[in-house]
């Protein structure tokens, strides 16, 4: 028997949605490179319907109910035809078409959609939405690739606010998985049976859709949508645990690109705390976030330890951390410059810009230790010196930015410098305007944080 | 079968994609309901194909949503046994025939009109007395009925018998759409005309809104019947008729695009009036009218300075060229000017659909002045504080646009604040280039706040008030003296040796910050002037 139908038995025997699921799963395996070709073959448009009926009345050891076999009947005929569109690319390549089989599998997803609706399947059976979303939105990104790559994308006819129609299977495909998440959110069955265990899932995938089309905003329709049914949803210990480090990953970065640096690290410390330890890609997501978002809040940067693993990220952030511990401004201008373009497009160009001002502090710091101590007391043990002309930091700002001979410092603004750090706490003290001098606090505590 | 794919196959797995059956959705649809009931015939070679594609594409396509109706009305049908008589099937056919339409009327109206006529002769046994001979097709009464509720708008069509025989103003789209999902869901539900019946409900609705509106409308101007009948078009469906595809429920639901437009209308100037159809050709403006308009709306700007005015004229002027697919440089021209005269008007709302529109226009190598609008566009997002957006603004640039004067500073501008250097800040505002200004006007005050707090926390005791005029680019003493004192209270100002100075106090810190703090909420730019 076929690789598919015995997958789909096994599911139903076993009530396994997992198994169940892993029949919809639209590829070859390594043990059954021929799992897609055998399951198209094993019937034709004209019979499918009727050996589909026959085969799934009469698994082993599995009553289904006359609608569910229905339901069962026509999401795997709708299947069978997706399968058909992805099986031309072996059988007919010039048919073949990644448009073609995104159409046909957002049909499958209908399909699925409608068979979950009033009251429909069971909720076991819920990671078949998984697999046909998850693979709905991959088809659409390779659709979209193609249309890309053959030059077709017209302009958008009557709406020129899109993107140009860049995106317009995935943005088909958000539609779709928007409708999957709400039959989540909103199904009112008890728990144990609720559709609600998918809700998590399914968001994920709306989310990762969404920044795809770099549409981040409508994120927040569903971070609502949540938090509106947050009463009757269980706590989130209790889904699997992969769902919610996704979650809070994607949850962080939505902070994130807020500026809500704190709330940001809260989501993304809780997905790098439980990732799995293996999934160093998505470990390397979450860094890619947490490190910029812990320079800001903490003003720390990352170990050579931590980035051991990820050498990508070491060679994105050590430049930058090594003129930020210099206190090297010239050399921060550099490397946000030549990483510029990365930054921006990983979307950490702005937090990591504020690292100038832990440059800065390090290298308003060194002026004040260059300062030395004052003359020592009677015994007492010696006091640095805590009264520091501003143009002495005017002299480190001209060291630290290369300024050649010509460039004049404006002391105004060396004042305005320093008092954005003793603003944002990086430095105690004051600024005396009139004689022109900096009163740092004494004790320990000038640079917080930075034991002087 | 392990021999490659049959031919079939492709037509069969495309049925489930839009465009592959263009019309055949509706035609079937009715040409195998009406006749079928009129010839009650038992199977007729168009039934079959259509059971046979049930089985293959019961998801979302066009044939499924509309198999379940045909059967139910065959089943119906045969269950009555209704032997139509000739002069009914004479009817029938005079109906479709080409000579007999009537402008004004689409298909779908007359057909909805039709059966509707047979259907309440049928269940009144009327079928054999009714002259047909002699009857009214029902394109006529369809005009009649638009006629009379144009006549008296109070006779609207509620709870009347012909509720279900109004003029279908809703577009089929929506209609069908409503009509197969309720089919769907209640698989053994009323007959046919039960269920259009039902979502004439919302028809009636949606008449009742129109009539409504027209009141209202008359109250106002009683230029009547030529404005109303226009304004009926409106709500009627613009692509109802022949070769009209059907869109599959699956489809998303964007609306179709429908073809452009060639206006023939030679007036200068238009009130701007929003668009709920397909445009009017008599109404909308052909390119060199409109480019003359632009001229004339560019003079008038110019010696009345009427913004409301321009605003609207310059609102048609854009729908004009949306309508009828112009893309040139004329449209930049015409976005960029009505954006810079929004930005003068410190109409963020306008601005911002003007500035929307010309990153696609840009995005198309138009011309205009790129470099520009993208340093407004980082403007407005520092206004906003839309940090998503503005990441976007920072992706678009090139290594040319970043050369460019007017980017640059609004690149500074970004850093500066972004770093809190609020010298650096004040320097650029007071040097913007192009009409950057009116943007930075809008938040000047804001960081005029953040700067005071950070100045208020780091100087000590007091500041000449003279160095915050300089600092933070007031105009004069007063003018800073004057914004300082609206934020914190008197006693934090006092005079010695000749000088006022801002006594930098714990409690004035705390003043400016909770006034920045109220300043800095999120800007959401939704209404207009």
């Amino acid at each position: 028997m076929d690789t598919i139908l015995r997958e789909l038995e096994a599911g139903h025997r076993l009530g396994s949605g997992h198994r169940l699921a892993a029949a919809l799963t639209p590829i070859d395996t390594p043990e059954h490179p021929d799992r897609l070709k055998s399951f198209y073959f094993f019937s034709n448009a004209a019979q499918l319907s009727t050996s589909l009926r026959y085969y799934i009345s009469h698994l082993s050891g599995v009553r289904i109910p006359k609608e569910d076999l229905n339901a069962w009947v026509d999401i795997f005929s709708a299947y069978w035809k997706a399968i058909g569109e992805i099986v031309n690319f072996d059988e007919i390549p010039s048919r073949a078409s990644w448009a073609n089989v995104f159409d046909s599998w957002k049909d499958l997803a209908n399909v699925l959609i409608r068979a979950y609706t009033n009251p429909g399947l069971e909720a076991w059976t819920i990671p078949c939405l998984y697999v046909v979303g998850k693979y709905l939105r991959v088809f659409a990104s390779k659709a979209d690739a193609e249309s890309l790559s053959q030059g077709s994308v017209a302009y958008s006819e009557d709406d020129m606010f899109t993107d140009f129609g860049k995106n317009a299977k995935t943005e088909e495909s958000a539609r779709v998985l928007n409708r999957m998440f709400t039959l989540c959110l909103n199904d009112r069955a008890a728990m144990e049976e609720s559709r609600k265990w998918g809700v998590y899932y399914m968001s994920n995938l709306l989310f990762k859709t969404y920044f795809k089309i770099n549409a981040v905003g409508l994120s927040k329709n569903l971070l609502r949508a949540l938090n509106a049914q947050s009463q009757d949803l269980p706590d989130k210990e209790r889904y699997p645990r992969s769902h919610i480090v996704t979650f809070n990953y994607f949850v962080g970065v939505i902070f994130f690109l807020d500026e809500n640096y704190a709330e940001a690290e809260t989501h993304l410390a809780y997905a790098w705390n439980y990732c799995q330890k293996h999934a160093i890609k998505n470990k390397e997501l979450i860094l890619t976030y947490l490190v910029p978002c812990h320079l800001v809040n903490t003003h720390t940067l990352p170990s050579k330890k931590l980035l051991n693993d990820f050498p990508r990220l070491e060679k994105l952030f050590r430049p930058l951390c090594d003129c930020i511990r210099k206190g090297d401004l010239h050399g921060f201008d550099a490397a946000m410059s030549a990483g510029e373009e990365e930054f921006v497009r990983r979307r950490i160009y702005l937090p990591l810009e504020r690292g100038r001002d832990i440059a800065l502090r390090n290298l308003f710091r060194k002026v004040f230790i260059a300062g030395g101590f004052e003359e020592p007391k009677d015994g007492q043990p010696p006091i640095r010196r805590t009264r520091i002309p501003v143009a002495e930091f005017a002299a480190a700002l001209r060291i630290g930015t290369h300024a050649d001979a010509r460039t004049r410092v404006d002391i105004d603004e060396v004042e305005c410098l320093l008092s954005n750090l003793i603003y944002k706490g990086l430095m105690k003290g004051y600024i005396a305007r009139e004689r022109g001098m900096i009163v740092l606090s004494k004790g320990g505590t000038a640079f917080p944080g930075t034991g002087v | 079968m392990s021999s490659g794919v049959p031919p079939w196959r492709a037509s069969a797995s495309a049925t489930a994609t839009t465009a592959v059956y263009p019309g055949h959705g509706e035609i079937p649809f009715i040409l195998s309901t009406t006749p079928e009931m009129l010839m009650s015939s038992k199977a007729t070679p168009a039934y079959i194909p259509v059971q046979a594609r049930r089985s293959l594409t019961t998801p979302a396509s066009t044939s499924t949503s509309t198999t379940p109706a045909q059967s139910k009305t065959t089943t119906d049908a045969n269950r009555k046994r209704v032997e139509f008589p000739e002069p009914v099937r004479m009817y029938v056919q005079r109906c479709f025939a080409p000579e007999n339409q009537i402008s004004g009327v689409s298909r779908q109206e007359m057909e909805l009109k039709l059966k509707s006529v047979i259907t309440e002769a049928a269940q009144t046994d009327a079928l054999d007395k009714i002259n047909w001979e002699s009857y009214p097709l029902p394109q006529v009464m369809v005009q009649n009925d638009k006629l009379r509720i144009l006549a008296n708008p109070e006779a609207s069509t509620w709870g009347s018998p012909f509720a279900a025989q109004s003029p279908k103003r809703i577009s089929t789209d929506d209609a069908s759409r409503k009509r197969k999902s309720a089919e769907y869901q209640s698989e053994n539900a009323c007959p046919p005309w039960r269920q259009t019946n039902k979502s004439n409900v919302f028809e009636d609705r949606v008449t009742y809104s129109a009539t409504d509106k027209r009141q209202r409308i008359d109250m106002k101007n009683s230029k009547s019947n030529a404005n109303l009948e226009w304004r009926k078009k409106r709500f009627e469906d613009p692509r109802g008729g022949y070769g009209s595809s059907p869109s599959s429920r699956g489809a998303s639901p964007s609306p179709v695009p429908t073809g452009p437009v060639v206006g023939r209308c030679q007036d200068l100037e238009k009130r701007y009036f929003r668009l709920t159809s397909a445009p009017n050709p008599d109404t909308v403006r052909p390119l060199p009218v409109l480019m003359k308009t632009l001229d004339l709306l560019k003079k008038k700007w110019k010696n009345d300075n009427n913004y409301t005015y321009i605003c609207d004229q310059f609102k048609s002027l854009r729908q004009d060229l949306t309508v009828q697919h112009i893309r040139n440089e004329f449209t930049v021209n015409v976005y960029e000017i009505h954006a810079r005269i929004a930005l003068e008007k410190g109409d963020l709302g306008e601005y911002n659909q003007c500035q929307t529109q010309l990153r696609a226009l840009y995005a198309q190598q138009l011309e205009g002045h790129p470099t520009e609008f993208k340093a407004y566009r980082i403007l407005y997002f520092i206004h906003t504080r839309n940090w998503t957006a503005m990441n976007d603004a920072l992706a678009d640039l090139t290594p040319a646009d970043k050369q460019s004067e007017a980017v640059k500073h609004a690149l500074d501008v970004r850093s500066a604040l972004a770093l809190g250097n609020y010298h650096r800040f004040f320097q650029l505002y007071l040097d913007t280039p192009n009409m950057g200004a009116y943007l930075m006007d809008m938040f000047v005050d804001r960081e005029r706040l953040s700067a005071l707090s950070a100045i208020c926390k780091a100087y000590k005791p007091d500041v000449n008030i003279r160095f915050i005029t300089e600092e933070l680019g007031f105009e004069s003493d007063e003018q800073s003296a004057r914004f300082i004192l609206d934020h914190c209270s008197e006693d934090k100002l006092s005079e010695k040796d000749g000088a006022v100075r801002l006594l930098t106090t714990v409690q004035a810190a705390q003043q400016f910050e909770a006034a920045k703090a109220d300043a800095h909420r999120v800007i959401d730019i939704k209404g207009q002037i």
